[in-house]
C-alpha cells in the first residue's frame, strides 16, 4: 500500500497542531486521513458532525470564542460547503484551518470522485484559500504556516492526497 | 403572533445574554428590536445559526446562549439537532420561529406544515416546548429560568408584518463586539 502520509505521520500531525495552539477538531470523517481522526479520537478532542457545514459553523462558534479550530472533511464535502465559506469564514474573517482529504487524486479513483477531484486545486483558488499539500517530509513546516495564518486571522487549508486504494 | 412581536419579547426576556440568530427576517426584526453587542447576525450561510451556537455555547459553559432559529433555516440543518442532543450543551436554548414558510423570500411554504419540529427535538435529547401566544412564551420563559438545556422552544407565528430594516453593521463589526462581550 502506497500511502505518502503514513499512519505515524498522520498522528504525529495531529499532536503537532495540538502543540501549537489547534484546540478544536470537528468535522466528517475521511479514510484518507483516518489515522489524525483516530488519534483524536484517543484524546477525546474530535467532534463528529452530520455535514461539513455543520462543523464549519461549530468551528465560527468556537472562533468567536476565541480558540482556535481545524474543520476536517473529504474533498467532496469542502465542495459541498462552498458557500459556507465565502459567505461565513470569509465574510466574517474567521481563522480557521481546513484539513481536506484530496480524493479523486488518481486517475483510477473511484468515479464519484473524478470530477470534483481534478478541480479542487482551482476551486480553492477560485474562492481565494491558501493551500499546502502534506507530505511525511514536508508536515512540520505544513503545520506552522497553517498556525501563522491563523495567528494572522487568515482561514487556509492543508491537503492530504488521497495515494492508495483500498 | 407575528414573528416581529415574538421575536421582541423573546430577546426582552433574555437580556444580554448571546443571542445567535438566523440569517433573513429574523435577524432583521431582531435588529430593530434591540441591536445590542451580544447579537450575532448570521447574515449568509442559511442554517448554520444552531451550529455556531453550538460553539459558542461549548466553549462558554456558564453563559446561556440562545439560538434565533426558523423553521425554514433549522430544515436546511435537522442534522444539528443530532448534534447537540449528542453533546447535550446544558446552556444552548434553542428558540425556532416557526411561521411554516420561507417569509424572506416570498412566502413560499416550508414542510413544517406537515412535520412537528418539536417531536424531532424531543427526540434528539432536547427538553421542548411550544406555543403561539405571548403569555405561553412569557411563561416558558419563566419555566426554563432554572431548567438545564438544551432545550429547544417551538413558536407557531404567522406570517407577514413589516420586515425589519436592513442590518447596517459590517459583518466583521458583528463579530468583534459580539466576541469581546463573551
Amino acid at each position: 500500500m502506497l500511502l505518502k502520509l503514513r499512519e505515524l505521520s498522520q498522528r504525529k500531525m495531529f499532536d503537532l497542531l495540538s502543540q501549537i495552539g489547534i484546540e478544536n477538531f470537528i468535522g466528517v470523517p475521511d479514510s484518507t486521513m483516518k489515522y489524525f481522526i483516530s488519534q483524536g479520537l484517543k484524546k477525546k478532542k474530535i467532534i463528529v458532525t452530520t455535514r461539513e457545514d455543520e462543523a464549519i459553523g461549530i468551528a465560527a462558534g468556537m472562533s468567536l470564542s476565541k480558540q482556535n479550530s481545524l474543520v476536517f472533511m473529504q474533498n467532496a464535502g469542502f465542495a459541498n460547503s462552498i458557500s459556507t465559506v465565502t459567505s461565513l469564514i470569509q465574510l466574517y474573517e474567521f481563522p480557521i484551518v481546513f484539513l481536506i482529504g484530496w480524493r479523486g487524486y488518481l486517475k483510477d479513483d473511484a468515479p464519484e470522485h473524478y470530477k470534483i477531484g481534478r478541480i479542487q486545486p482551482k476551486l480553492l483558488k477560485a474562492i481565494g484559500i491558501d493551500s499546502k499539500i502534506i507530505t511525511d517530509s514536508n508536515l512540520k513546516e505544513c503545520c506552522k504556516w497553517a498556525m501563522n495564518k491563523i495567528n494572522n486571522s487568515i482561514p487556509c487549508a492543508l491537503i492530504i492526497k488521497r495515494e492508495f486504494h483500498d | 403572533m407575528i414573528r416581529k412581536d415574538a421575536i421582541k419579547i423573546a430577546s426582552d426576556m433574555i437580556y444580554n445574554s448571546p443571542i445567535i440568530s438566523a440569517n433573513g427576517y429574523i435577524s432583521r426584526d431582531l435588529f430593530e428590536a434591540d441591536d445590542k453587542d451580544t447579537n450575532f447576525y448570521m447574515i449568509g450561510s442559511m442554517g448554520l445559526s444552531s451550529s455556531i451556537a453550538l460553539g459558542v455555547a461549548l466553549k462558554n459553559p456558564r453563559k446561556r446562549v440562545y439560538v434565533f432559529d426558523g423553521d425554514g433555516n433549522i430544515l436546511m440543518n435537522l442534522g444539528s439537532f443530532t448534534t447537540i442532543g449528542k453533546l447535550k450543551p446544558k446552556n444552548l436554548i434553542h428558540l425556532v420561529f416557526d411561521n411554516q414558510s420561507h417569509d424572506s423570500t416570498g412566502g413560499q411554504p416550508s414542510n413544517t406544515k406537515n412535520i412537528d419540529l418539536y417531536k424531532i427535538a424531543k427526540s434528539s435529547n432536547y427538553t421542548a416546548f411550544k406555543t403561539n401566544s405571548k403569555i405561553g412564551l412569557e411563561k416558558i420563559f419563566r419555566k426554563i429560568k432554572n431548567m438545564n438545556g438544551p432545550i429547544m422552544i417551538l413558536i407557531k407565528i404567522t406570517k407577514g408584518g413589516k420586515p425589519g430594516k436592513r442590518i447596517t453593521h459590517l459583518p466583521v463589526t458583528i463579530k468583534k463586539r459580539f466576541s469581546q462581550n463573551l
